[in-house]
């Protein structure tokens, strides 16, 4: 293999089996001699075919085999969301997911040797398991060591969800490592020392943690654990995770239900969208501030990949039900705050990159932002040109919504500003045109009938 | 020998063998609860999209015939 040319993954370093590369543009995954030993076992035993059977790991080819490396090249993947972008039932069923790999793992006499929330990402419409190199031998009668990084990425970020509610799986941005769990016991209320099942894999983790913390020469005796003992833990935290859910009503989450819309109006926009869309023959489309993804839908068909976006995780949620329902492949649904983007996170900032950075690779043929910019320009107060900024940066073709200051539910965000009301005077087409002309042409203008919302097409100037 | 490259936790390690004995305990008054359900015909059926945490391996028996 030519080694000119490729680049390291950043986010590829910890683990001393292997690491990413880019080749170009291919991004490979090279196997260090220290795994050659167990790789092949995975391989010969069927173990690595079953598991890509099963939709559970990436699929992937054998690119090149030497004495000193052996390379593989894993399937591509359209988008890494990361963790802090997923929204409840995602993040539920990545961890189930993870359990469910390392159950089978077990089974065939190996085991996950780590359980990062990293490891998981979403493909093709499900979780799906992207470290080919995290499986080990199992050693009898030896615990699971990736136990407390399954607690600390998976089931302490669930269970707080399931009582304060998504916005905890924000933590993840600033712990890369998971959130600590003596930080998600103190976070706990007392009531949940009733559960049996939180009270021993998290009060009685952060306890013991704390009791053990001293152990600076590794003196103490590891405890054995039998097979069906880890069984155990397996299958109760699956149990357990499986019926988590979280109490949080939005502003959103029945959006379509409270909107100002009339049938004929949806239809209206519906088929304007369709139209636009159909013409400029997108490969790829992201949909910003989605909600539930119902425009979307409108031209899943006709589009390869679909992203939809919302900063509501329930809406983002009740998306990826519809997903995982209609089994399409080629949407993807994550959480996204347009006003505060997920940052690049980890050793130089690189090792999970910035949410602007993924869009400018990803680089969408298509960006639809619909009836959003008022929320944006009203409740964030960001100005035209600045929003126009934030498009242009990935977007080669704009479609955007703007709901004109006759639309009831910009009345209300101007209604609710109150004496400073007439700061906003400045929410118009007129303006807004002028802002984002700083970036684009407008290509196609349309009043979406029945309604005081205008679509526009706007194409990129660079 | 496996290798290390983070570290597990001791804590952690140990730990393990009281969540082990109260999962089974669970795990266990379950399987006599759903005996007990299935016997008096009041068992639900779960109606969400996660799949079972076993594999299915049928599929690659047939194939290799």
């Amino acid at each position: 293999m030519k080694q000119n040319n490729t680049r390291p993954h950043q986010a590829s370093f910890r683990d001393p089996s292997g690491y990413m590369f880019y080749d170009g543009d291919v991004l490979r995954r090279a196997i260090n001699p220290i795994y050659f030993k167990q790789y092949n076992a995975l391989k010969d035993s069927g173990f690595i075919k079953t598991l890509i059977k099963n939709k559970l790991l990436i699929p992937h080819t054998q690119t090149t085999v030497s004495d000193k490396q052996i390379v593989i090249t894993p399937e591509p993947i359209a988008f890494i969301t990361n963790p802090y972008e997923w929204s409840f039932e995602q993040y539920k069923h990545a961890a189930l997911h993870t359990l469910k790999v390392h159950k089978y793992a077990l089974s065939k006499g190996f085991i996950l040797k780590d359980a990062s929330a990293y490891n998981v990402t979403f493909h093709k419409g499900s979780p799906v398991f992207i470290d080919t190199l995290s499986f080990d031998f199992y050693e009898k009668d030896t615990p699971w060591r990736a136990y407390k990084q399954f607690i600390t990425h998976f089931f302490g970020p669930l269970v707080l969800a399931s009582y304060h509610g998504t916005e905890i799986f924000k933590m993840l941005q600033t712990h890369i490592d998971g959130i600590p769990v003596k930080l998600i016991a103190s976070l706990l209320p007392g009531k949940s020392k009733l559960s049996s099942t939180i009270y021993t894999n998290i009060h009685l983790l952060a306890k013991m943690e704390r009791t053990h913390s001293e152990d600076y020469k590794a003196e103490t005796k590891i405890a054995k654990l039998s097979l069906k003992a880890q069984n155990n833990i397996i299958d109760n935290l699956f149990d357990f995770i499986k019926k988590l859910s979280i109490k949080e009503e939005t502003e959103w989450g029945n959006y379509y239900d409270k909107t100002n819309y009339n049938d004929a109006a949806f239809q209206g926009k519906k088929t304007l969208i369709e139209d636009w869309v159909t013409a400029l023959n997108p490969q790829r489309l992201i949909d910003i501030g989605g909600n539930d993804g119902t425009f979307a839908r409108t031209v899943v068909t006709k589009v390869p990949h679909v992203i939809v976006t919302d900063i509501d995780s329930n809406a983002v949620g009740y998306n990826y039900k519809q997903i995982q329902q209609n089994k399409e492949t080629n949407m993807l649904a994550f959480v996204c705050d347009v006003l505060q983007p997920a940052p690049g996170i980890g050793l130089n900032n690189l090792e999970r990159n910035s949410l602007t950075e993924r869009l400018q690779i990803y680089s969408p043929d298509v960006t639809m932002a619909l009836a959003l910019i008022h929320h944006i320009t009203l409740s964030g107060n960001v100005p035209f040109d600045r929003s126009a900024q934030f498009f242009a940066a990935f977007s080669k073709h704009l479609i955007l919504e703007f709901p004109t200051r006759e639309d009831s539910w910009v009345s209300s965000l101007l209604v609710r500003k109150r004496e400073f009301m007439n700061h906003f005077d400045f929410y118009n087409q007129e303006a807004f045109e002028t802002g984002y002309k700083q970036y684009f042409d407008i290509q196609k203008k349309e009043t979406v009938t029945g309604t005081k919302r205008v679509l526009y097409l706007l194409k990129n100037k660079v | 020998m496996n290798f290390l490259y983070f570290d597990p936790g001791l804590g952690a390690m140990i730990v393990q063998a009281v969540v082990a004995a109260a999962a089974g305990v669970l795990l266990f008054s379950k399987g006599v609860m759903y005996k007990i359900k299935g016997f008096l015909g009041i068992l639900k059926e779960d109606d969400d999209t996660y799949d079972s945490i076993d594999i299915d391996e049928k599929e690659d028996k047939d194939e290799t015939k």
